[in-house]
């Protein structure tokens, strides 16, 4: 018995044995297209939103958050990410403009969130399109939680808007103008940031839509700049040179990110890091 | 491997043959007739799946069409079927002593299936307003590679019943595993099983 445990081939396997009985829940998958996560993997952004509320921020207090996206099957850049946001000094959350997965499987939205749960502080997601690939739409409500949604931070609005348009064949329905214009009516704040995946310049972005969400935007007094990710590559700017900043994130192989402090009414500082 | 062996790989094959089957160096003799009933379980496959094949290539080969079932609780919208193509290989199945009972210490095998369901597209040229290659992959279709093991009860000339186990894996999971290094191997596989019942 002891020469058995001794062939390489046998030694080589125990862990992988070890390992088969430790996850063998994670094994049975009844299709890849099974939108379920365990308990503990379900209403991510519930939680990251609670562990938030644990740390509140003054009003009048610095806000400060990195911001990224695009995480899509870079798991290995996603360990270096965490190693690095865990070194950002004074921070209260991150924020992933979408493409959390690549091909919408739920395995994949838990691989992400196996990495980034490892982050000192909650992160909080936004739907991309290829997280509505397939069965992609069931898997991220379940994991994640909804499509559209907003939390107060200290005194900034945070809007989360999925505008993955080509996913709904342009049908009118994301972004959803009503849920946004309410959002960006709310007076009770004194700044609003939005966040959305694809950016409305962007050919995946609703055409019959576009117009009047950057209306909405550039009418909204309280609003500091908003957030896109999709194109994999870092920019920031007027776009259609109205006074609303767009910035784009970098996605997770790029191996950088963006520290974004605010302050003041709509004051802002960019601070750009590779990892 | 063949029973009897004459080359440089006769050795072992040919002990563990003495170990396990005195008869070794007879032929196998079919251990049923060539048509088999399965009924299979998870395996990315659907929560069950049944189905049936025709055995080929003096019982190594085992061809089979599965009709699986993915309820609501699962898809989280309408209940899906999952139509699988799938072919196991046994490579080596001794008889244990003079018993009915027969192993399959290692199967290999390959599927391909494709899962119903209007969120699913074969390309995403027949789907939604994409232009071509938008997305690569086929949401609908999947292949996959498996290897599992067996036991196989049943005499000559008499039906046999088989248990299995099996640990696969799919194209989109393995592409997942070869870009990334922090991916283990036990994250992408799936473990399934099941019973056959030759007639």
């Amino acid at each position: 018995m002891r020469s058995f445990f001794r062939t390489p081939s046998v030694r080589a396997l125990l862990p992988v044995a070890a390992s088969l009985l430790l996850s063998s829940c994670d094994l049975l998958e009844f299709s890849p297209n099974d939108h379920r996560a365990p308990e503990s993997e379900r209403d991510l952004t519930a939680k990251n939103l609670a562990m938030l509320a644990q740390r509140p921020l003054p009003a009048g207090d610095t806000l400060r958050f990195v911001f990224t996206g695009d995480s899509q099957r870079f798991y290995d850049d996603a360990e270096d990410l965490v190693k690095s946001v865990n070194q950002q000094p004074g921070i209260q959350f991150m924020l992933v403009a979408g493409d959390i997965s690549d091909f919408g499987f739920a395995r994949e939205m838990r691989w992400i969130n196996d990495d980034l749960r490892k982050l000192k502080v909650p992160y909080l997601t936004v739907v991309g399109n290829h997280d509505l690939v397939g069965n992609g739409r069931k898997a991220y409500e379940a994991i994640f939680g909804p499509r559209n949604y907003s939390f107060v931070y200290g005194d900034t609005k945070f809007i989360f808007v999925d505008t993955n348009g080509r996913e709904y064949n342009f049908d009118g329905t994301a972004p959803d103008m009503t849920f946004v214009k309410r959002e960006l009516a709310d007076n009770s704040v004194r700044r609003h940031v939005i966040i959305s995946h694809v950016p409305p310049q962007d050919e995946d972005f609703d055409p019959a839509l576009s117009n009047s969400y950057v209306t909405a935007l550039r009418e909204d007094p309280r609003l500091v700049f908003e957030l896109n990710g999709h194109r994999h590559a870092f920019s920031i700017g007027e776009v259609f040179g109205d006074g609303v900043t767009y910035i784009n994130s970098s996605s997770f192989e790029s191996r950088q990110y963006v520290v974004l402090t605010v302050w003041g009414d709509k004051q802002f500082r960019l601070k750009q890091v590779k990892f | 491997m063949g029973w009897i062996g004459n080359g440089v790989h006769t050795g072992l094959p040919l002990a563990l043959c003495l170990l396990v089957n005195q008869t070794c160096a007879q032929a196998p003799e079919p251990a049923a007739g060539p048509f088999y009933l399965t009924l299979h379980v998870a395996g990315g496959t659907g929560l069950v799946a049944l189905g049936g094949g025709y055995r080929l290539a003096r019982q190594r080969l085992e061809p089979e069409l599965l009709v699986g079932y993915v309820p609501r609780r699962l898809s989280g919208s309408k209940p899906l079927a999952i139509f699988t193509l799938k072919t196991t290989y046994l490579p080596w199945s001794p008889r244990l002593g003079q018993s009915r009972w027969q192993a399959t210490p290692v199967t290999l095998g390959a599927m391909i299936n494709y899962t119903t369901g209007q969120q699913f597209f074969l390309t995403n040229n027949s789907a939604g307003n994409y232009r071509p290659g938008y997305y690569w992959w086929s949401s609908a279709v999947r292949l996959g590679l498996l290897a599992g093991t067996r036991v196989n009860y049943g005499g000559p000339h008499q039906q046999s019943t088989t248990a299995y186990a099996e640990l696969s894996t799919n194209d989109l999971h393995l592409v997942s595993r070869l870009t990334n290094r922090s991916l283990r191997l036990v994250d992408i596989l799936t473990l399934g099983g099941g019973l056959k019942r030759g007639f």
